[in-house]
C-alpha cells in the first residue's frame, strides 16, 4: 500500500499522465455504465441516415440510420476489452519467453528465439487475417489473433533487457549469495527491465485498437458487435459528405491512445527509480 | 564480427524457413473453401463436375501430406507454383508487384527513420522543454491515428480540397512521358501512401528513440562520462545516441513484417499496385498458391532482414561477442 | 424517409438513353480519345471462358464477339459476326450466314470452322453455362466457309439470345494450336487467355497488374468508320471512396455496374458534369434473397418462413441499406423480365402478423424473449451485405428469433452454404439472365440439390410440380403456353418461400456526360461499344 502511494507521488509529477488517467477513467467508465444510462440499440434503424448530430441523435446517425452514440458506447466497450485483453496475453507471453532466453541463454535461448522468429518472420497483419479468416471473425479469435501476432516484439524486448542485465555486477552478487535463477531474474532483473517493457505494452494497447480497426476495414469483425474500428468501416463510405460518421469514432480511438500512452509514459518514470533521481 | 559468428548465424536460419513453411502450409489449409469454389462461384455457379476438376487440376484433391511434400520440394528450387485463380506462376506475380511496394516501403522506412530518429534524438536532448513537448503530442497523435484512416483524410485534404495531389494509382495512366517526368509523375503519386504508411513508424522510432536516449542518459557511463567533463552534444551524439540506436535496430528489423501488414491497407486505399494489394486479392479469392507465395517470401524477406540487424546489433554492441 | 433516385433517373425512357447511339449509328458522331472505366477487382483473365465474373466480362467483351448483336433491353438480335440468319419451323435447325472479310486480331480470316471450335471445344464444355445454351446442340455444321448451321436435339426457346459476346464468344481455332483442349488446366492456362485475340473493335495492347488495362483500337474492325475511341483502360482501383473521387475529378470517365459504393453513387449522381443510369442491364436480372435451409426445423416450417418475410420491411432494405437502388422483390423471377408474372401480390411488412404465425406455428416466446436461435450467413460481397444481416438480425430479434450472424470470406462462406450445407440463413443474389430457364431454375429445381455445385438449390427445396414447370418450359416453343408455365412456377415459389425473396436489385452505371451512346441494350456493359464515342 504504502508502494503505490509512493507509486503514485511521483506519478503524479507528471501532469499529461495525471491527465491521461482521468480521460482514460472516464472513457472506462462510459463503456461500464454508458448503454446502461443510455439504452438505444446501437443496431436500431431508428432514424434518417447520416443526420448530422442533433437533440434528438447526440452524435448524429450512421450510414443507415443507426444512432452513434449509442455505437460509440457500445463500442468503446470492444475496443477497450480487445485492446487492453490482447495486451495483457501479449504481454505476459512475451515477457515469459523474452526472460526465459535472455537469462538462460544458450539452448533455451535458441529455442525460444526460434519459435519467436517464427511468428516475427510472418508479417504480424497477414498472419492476423489468416488466423481471424480460419477461425471466423468472433470477439475471442480477433483477440486471440491479435495476442498471438503482437508477443515477439516483446520477448525480443525483454530478451535483450535480461541479457544486458544478467551480467551485471548486482545479478553476479545475487548468484554469490546463492539466490536462485527464478528469484534473480524474477525479483531482481525483472523489475529493472520492466520500465521499457510497459512502455512498449501501453503501445501493445493501442496497437491492438489500431489491428482491430485496420482488421474492420477489410471486413474481419465479430459481425455481432460494434466495435469503434467497425464504425470507422461503416462511416468511411461517406467520409466527405458525412465525416462526422468515421471522425467520431476516429477522435475516440485517437484520445483512448492518447491516455493509454500517456499513462503508461507515466508508469514508466514513476517506475524508473534512475531517471527519479536526477 | 567473426565469421563463426555469422556462419552459426546463417544456419539458424534454416530452421526457421522450415518453420514458416510448415506454419504457413497448415495455416492455410486449415482454412475453409478453396480456390476452386471460388473461380466456379464467380462465373455465377458451376457443376460439382466442373468443380471436381478445377481441384483435379490444381492438385488440392490429393492427402494433405502429399501436398506439403509438393510445396516443399518446390520450393527448394524457388517453384512456388502457379496462382491457382490468375493462372500464372506465382513468383512472376510477386516479382511483379515487388517493386511497387518496395519502393513504397523504403521510401516509408525512410522518412520513418530521418523523421523519428531526429525528433526522438532531439525531444530526448529537449527532455521536458517545448520542444520534447511538441514531438512527444504529434508522436502520440500519428501514433494514434489509423492509418487507412489517416490515408483517407490526407486524399480528402490534398486531393479533393486543394487538388494538388492524385488520389491513388501509381502513375499517370495513358500519358506519354519522359523518363523523368515519369519519375516525377510516380513521385508525385508517392507522397500521401508514404506518408501514410511512414508517418505511423517515425512516430515508433521517435518514441523508442526518446525513451531509450533517456535511459542511456541516466545510465552509470553517462554519468561517468559527464564527471570527466565530456561536452553534453558529444554525450548526446557519440555515447548516448549511438547506445540508444540498440532498440531501434532491434524493432526496426522486426517492423518490416509489421509495415507490409499495414502497406495492405494503405495499398488499398491509395490503389497501389504492390504485393499488399496482391495479397489482398489473395486473400479474398483463396489463391492458396499465391498466398503461400507471397506468405513465403516475405517471411523470406524478414528472415534476412533479421539477419542484418543482428550483425548490426553485434557490430554496435560488442558485449554480446566478448560472451 | 426515402432516399430513392431522383424519378428521372430511374424511369429513364429507353428510347432516350437510346438516342444518338449505338449499333443504329451510321457513323461516330466524334471519333478518338480515350475511354477510362473503373472497377474494384483485377480480371482473372481476359476471356469468359474462364469466368464470367464482372470485371472479365467488361473488359473481354470489347475484344471478343459474338455472332449476334442485340438491341433494346429485351434483346432484340441484329446482325454482328453473323449477318443474317434462318430458323426452321420445327426450330431445331438455326443457319447463320457469317460476314465476309472479317479478320481476327492477329489478321487471320474468321471462319466457319472457327464458329464450329469455339462452341463445341471451348464454350460447351468451359463456360460456366456452356451446358445451359449449347447442351442441346446435336450438331454444328461448317458446309462452306461462311455458314455454320446448329443442329439441335430438342428446341432451345431461348437460343438466339446466347450469343453475346461475354456468353458465347468467338474464339480463333488456331489460338488454341498446339494446346489439349480437353483438359480444363490446359486451356486456362492457354496464352490467348492472357493475350487474347478477338474479331471486336478494340484489341489488347498491355495489363499492368494491379493498374490498369488497356485496348487499342482496332484498326480492321469490320464496321467500317468504327470503333469511335482510340482506346478503352479499364482501371482496378480497391477502395470505394477512392473510385468514386476518381470519377468526381475527371480521372476516369465511366463506373459500371454499381462498382460505386451505393452512398458515394447517391452523391455523385447530382453532379451537372455526371450521368447516371440503372438502364442497361435488364438481360441480367439480378434478384436477392436470403437462403433458407429447408433440412432443419424451425425453418422447414413454412409459417416460419412467412414470419421472417413478414418481420423484414423491403422498402426500408432497399431505401436504408441499398440507397434506393433496387426494388421489393415479389417472385423469383425480376419485374423487368419478359416472364415476370405480373399477377404476383408484393409481400408484406407485418411484424405484429408475424409474431402471431410464429406463436401458431408453435414456438411460444422463451423467458429472455426468445423463440428460438438460428445463425446466419452473409454473402461476403461488401459493406451492404453486412448491414442487410445487420438489420435482419435486430428485426428478427425484434419478433423473438435470436440471430447469430457469421461472417467469412468468399471461400468459407461458399463451403457453408453449398459444400456442407451447414447453415441456416444467408443472403445471396442471383441473375435471372435473359430467360428463367438459364437463371432460375438451378436454384430451385431438384436435380440442383448437389452437393459442392455453388449458388444452387442448397435450401433442399423439392417440389416435383416445380421440376416439372421447368422441365416444360425448357422445351416450350409457344411463348404463350410457356409463359403460363412461368406464371405458374412463379406463384408457387411466391407463396411456398423456399427462399425468402427481398430485392430486385439493379446495377447502376454512372458517367461523365462527354461519355455518349453507352446504354443501347438490356447487357449495355457487356457490349462491344464500337459506337461508344467520347467528346
Amino acid at each position: 500500500m504504502k508502494g503505490i502511494l509512493h507509486l503514485w507521488r511521483r506519478y503524479r509529477r507528471n501532469r499529461g499522465a495525471v491527465l491521461g488517467l482521468v480521460v482514460l477513467a472516464a472513457i472506462v467508465l462510459a463503456a461500464l455504465f454508458g448503454p446502461m444510462i443510455y439504452t438505444v440499440d446501437p443496431f436500431d434503424m431508428i432514424g434518417r441516415p447520416a443526420q448530422a448530430p442533433s437533440a434528438r441523435f447526440p452524435l448524429g446517425t450512421d450510414v443507415t440510420g443507426r444512432d452513434m452514440l449509442a455505437g460509440l458506447l457500445h463500442g468503446a466497450r470492444v475496443s477497450l476489452l480487445i485492446g487492453v485483453a490482447a495486451s495483457v496475453c501479449a504481454t505476459v507471453i512475451g515477457v515469459a519467453v523474452g526472460a526465459a532466453a535472455g537469462y538462460w541463454g544458450k539452448t533455451v535461448d535458441a529455442v525460444l528465439m526460434r519459435l519467436t522468429d517464427f511468428f516475427l518472420t510472418i508479417p504480424s497483419f497477414v498472419l492476423a487475417v489468416v488466423i481471424i479468416a480460419i477461425f471466423r471473425p468472433s470477439l475471442v479469435s480477433v483477440m486471440s489473433a491479435i495476442a498471438i501476432v503482437s508477443w515477439p516484439p516483446v520477448a525480443r524486448l525483454a530478451r535483450a533487457e535480461f541479457m544486458a542485465h544478467r551480467d551485471r555486477e548486482y545479478v553476479q552478487a545475487c548468484r554469490a549469495m546463492g539466490m536462485s535463477d527464478w528469484r534473480i531474474a524474477v525479483r531482481q532483473i525483472l523489475p529493472n527491465a520492466l520500465p521499457p517493457v510497459i512502455v512498449v505494452s501501453s503501445l501493445l494497447v493501442a496497437t491492438a485498437i489500431l489491428t482491430e480497426s485496420g482488421l474492420s476495414f477489410l471486413g474481419l469483425a465479430d459481425p455481432n458487435v460494434v466495435s469503434w474500428g467497425y464504425m470507422i468501416g461503416v462511416g468511411r463510405t461517406l467520409l466527405r459528405t458525412a465525416w462526422w460518421m468515421s471522425a467520431i469514432p476516429g477522435i475516440a480511438i485517437l484520445v483512448t491512445v492518447l491516455c493509454i500512452n500517456l499513462v503508461g509514459e507515466g508508469l514508466s518514470d514513476a517506475l524508473n527509480p534512475k531517471l527519479q533521481e536526477r | 564480427m567473426s565469421i563463426g559468428y555469422v556462419a552459426v548465424r546463417l544456419l539458424q536460419v534454416i530452421p526457421s524457413v522450415l518453420g514458416i513453411a510448415v506454419l504457413n502450409f497448415a495455416l492455410l489449409h486449415l482454412a475453409p473453401g478453396d480456390a476452386a469454389e471460388i473461380i466456379a462461384a464467380q462465373s455465377g455457379g458451376a457443376s460439382k463436375e466442373f468443380v471436381e476438376e478445377l481441384r483435379r487440376s490444381f492438385g488440392i484433391d490429393l492427402p494433405i501430406y502429399q501436398q506439403f511434400f509438393v510445396y516443399l520440394g518446390k520450393l527448394v528450387s524457388f517453384d512456388l507454383g502457379i496462382s491457382n485463380v490468375q493462372q500464372r506462376p506465382v513468383l512472376e506475380l510477386i516479382s511483379e508487384r515487388m517493386p511497387a511496394t518496395l519502393l513504397l516501403m523504403l521510401t516509408s522506412i525512410g522518412i520513418a527513420i530521418v523523421v523519428g530518429v531526429l525528433c526522438g534524438v532531439v525531444a530526448a536532448m529537449r527532455h521536458r522543454k517545448w520542444v520534447d513537448t511538441c514531438v512527444s503530442v504529434l508522436a502520440l497523435l500519428c501514433y494514434a491515428t489509423p492509418q487507412f484512416w489517416l490515408g483517407l483524410m490526407l486524399i480528402v485534404l490534398f486531393s479533393v480540397t486543394l487538388g494538388v495531389l492524385p488520389s491513388g494509382g501509381m502513375m499517370t495512366i495513358g500519358a506519354q512521358m519522359g523518363p523523368f517526368e515519369r519519375a516525377l509523375d510516380i513521385g508525385r503519386h508517392l507522397v500521401l501512401p508514404a506518408l501514410t504508411l511512414g508517418l505511423f513508424y517515425a512516430a515508433v522510432y521517435a518514441r523508442l528513440m526518446r525513451a531509450s536516449m533517456l535511459e542511456v542518459y541516466s545510465s552509470d557511463f553517462i554519468t561517468t562520462a559527464r564527471a570527466k567533463g565530456v561536452s553534453e552534444g558529444r554525450i548526446s551524439m557519440k555515447h548516448a545516441a549511438r547506445n540508444a540506436l540498440l532498440p531501434v535496430v532491434t524493432l526496426g528489423g522486426v517492423q518490416i513484417g509489421h509495415m507490409l501488414g499495414g502497406s495492405i491497407l494503405v495499398e488499398t486505399v491509395f490503389g497501389w499496385p504492390g504485393l499488399g494489394r496482391l495479397l489482398f486479392d489473395g486473400l479474398l479469392q483463396r489463391d492458396l498458391n499465391l498466398l503461400l507465395g507471397i506468405l513465403f517470401i516475405s517471411s523470406i524477406l524478414v528472415v534476412v532482414c533479421n539477419l542484418l540487424v543482428d550483425l548490426v546489433y553485434s557490430l554496435l554492441d560488442p558485449r554480446i561477442l566478448a560472451r | 424517409m426515402r432516399m430513392k433516385l431522383p424519378a428521372v433517373l430511374a424511369a429513364v425512357p429507353f428510347a432516350l438513353a437510346l438516342s444518338g447511339a449505338s449499333a443504329l449509328a451510321q457513323s461516330c458522331p466524334k471519333t478518338g480519345g480515350t475511354l477510362t472505366y473503373v472497377y474494384s477487382l483485377e480480371p482473372t483473365s481476359l476471356s469468359t471462358i474462364a469466368t464470367s465474373a464482372v470485371p472479365v466480362a467488361l473488359i473481354s467483351t470489347k475484344m471478343y464477339e459474338s455472332l449476334l448483336n442485340y438491341e433494346g433491353p429485351g434483346l432484340a438480335p441484329k446482325p454482328g459476326l453473323a449477318e443474317s440468319w434462318t430458323i426452321s419451323d420445327d426450330r431445331k435447325t438455326y443457319t447463320f450466314k457469317l460476314r465476309p472479310g472479317v479478320t481476327w486480331h492477329d489478321g487471320k480470316p474468321f471462319t466457319a470452322e472457327d464458329v464450329k471450335f469455339s462452341v463445341e471445344s471451348i464454350i460447351r464444355p468451359y463456360h460456366s453455362r456452356g451446358k445451359t445454351y449449347f447442351g442441346d446442340v446435336a450438331a454444328v455444321e461448317t458446309p462452306d466457309p461462311l455458314t455454320v448451321v446448329f443442329r439441335l436435339k430438342a428446341p432451345v426457346p431461348f437460343f438466339m439470345n446466347v450469343f453475346q459476346a461475354g456468353e458465347a464468344p468467338m474464339m480463333p481455332k488456331h489460338g488454341f494450336d498446339g494446346i489439349d483442349v480437353s483438359t480444363v488446366a490446359a486451356v486456362r492456362a492457354a496464352p490467348i487467355m492472357q493475350n487474347p485475340v478477338g474479331t471486336g473493335p478494340f484489341r489488347f495492347k498491355e495489363w499492368r497488374k494491379g493498374s490498369h488495362i488497356t485496348l487499342e483500337r482496332n484498326p480492321t474492325y469490320w464496321r467500317k468508320g468504327f470503333p469511335c475511341l482510340d482506346q478503352i483502360v479499364q482501371r482496378m482501383m480497391p477502395d470505394g471512396a477512392s473510385r468514386a473521387i476518381a470519377l468526381e475529378t475527371g480521372e476516369v470517365d465511366l463506373a459500371p455496374m454499381s462498382s460505386l459504393p451505393e452512398a458515394e453513387a447517391q452523391r455523385l449522381e447530382n453532379m451537372p458534369s455526371l450521368e447516371a443510369s440503372q438502364a442497361g442491364a435488364e438481360a441480367l436480372g439480378p434478384n436477392m434473397w436470403l437462403e433458407v435451409n429447408m433440412r432443419d426445423k424451425p425453418l422447414a416450417d413454412l409459417k416460419v418462413r412467412q414470419a421472417l418475410s413478414l418481420a423484414l420491411d423491403r422498402e426500408r432494405i432497399v431505401d436504408v441499406i441499398w440507397y434506393g437502388q433496387g426494388k421489393p422483390a415479389r417472385g423469383p423471377v425480376v419485374s423487368g423480365n419478359a416472364a415476370f408474372n405480373k399477377a404476383l401480390k408484393p409481400y408484406e411488412y407485418n411484424p405484429r402478423k408475424a409474431n402471431q404465425l410464429l406463436d401458431e406455428a408453435g414456438y411460444p416466446r422463451g423467458a429472455n424473449g426468445v423463440r428460438f436461435k438460428i445463425t446466419q450467413n452473409f454473402l461476403p460481397y461488401g459493406e451492404n451485405w453486412q448491414r442487410l444481416a445487420e438489420y435482419v438480425r435486430q428485426e428478427l430479434g425484434k419478433v423473438g428469433i435470436s440471430v447469430e450472424t457469421q461472417s467469412a470470406d468468399l471461400g468459407g462462406w461458399l463451403k457453408a452454404v453449398y459444400t456442407d450445407w451447414s447453415f441456416n440463413l444467408t443472403s445471396t443474389f442471383s441473375h435471372n439472365y435473359s430467360d428463367p430457364s438459364i437463371g432460375v431454375e438451378r436454384t430451385f429445381h431438384s436435380d440442383f440439390i448437389r452437393k459442392g455445385a455453388t449458388f444452387t438449390n442448397s435450401m433442399g427445396y423439392k417440389n416435383a410440380r416445380v421440376d416439372e414447370l421447368f422441365r416444360l418450359a425448357a422445351r416450350e416453343i409457344d411463348p404463350v403456353a410457356r409463359q403460363k408455365q412461368f406464371d405458374e412456377l412463379q406463384q408457387i415459389l411466391h407463396d411456398e418461400m423456399p427462399v425468402i425473396f427481398l430485392m430486385e436489385m439493379s446495377y447502376t452505371h454512372i458517367w461523365n456526360r462527354k461519355v455518349k451512346g453507352l446504354i443501347t441494350n438490356g447487357i449495355s456493359m457487356y457490349s462491344p461499344w464500337d459506337a461508344v464515342s467520347k467528346d
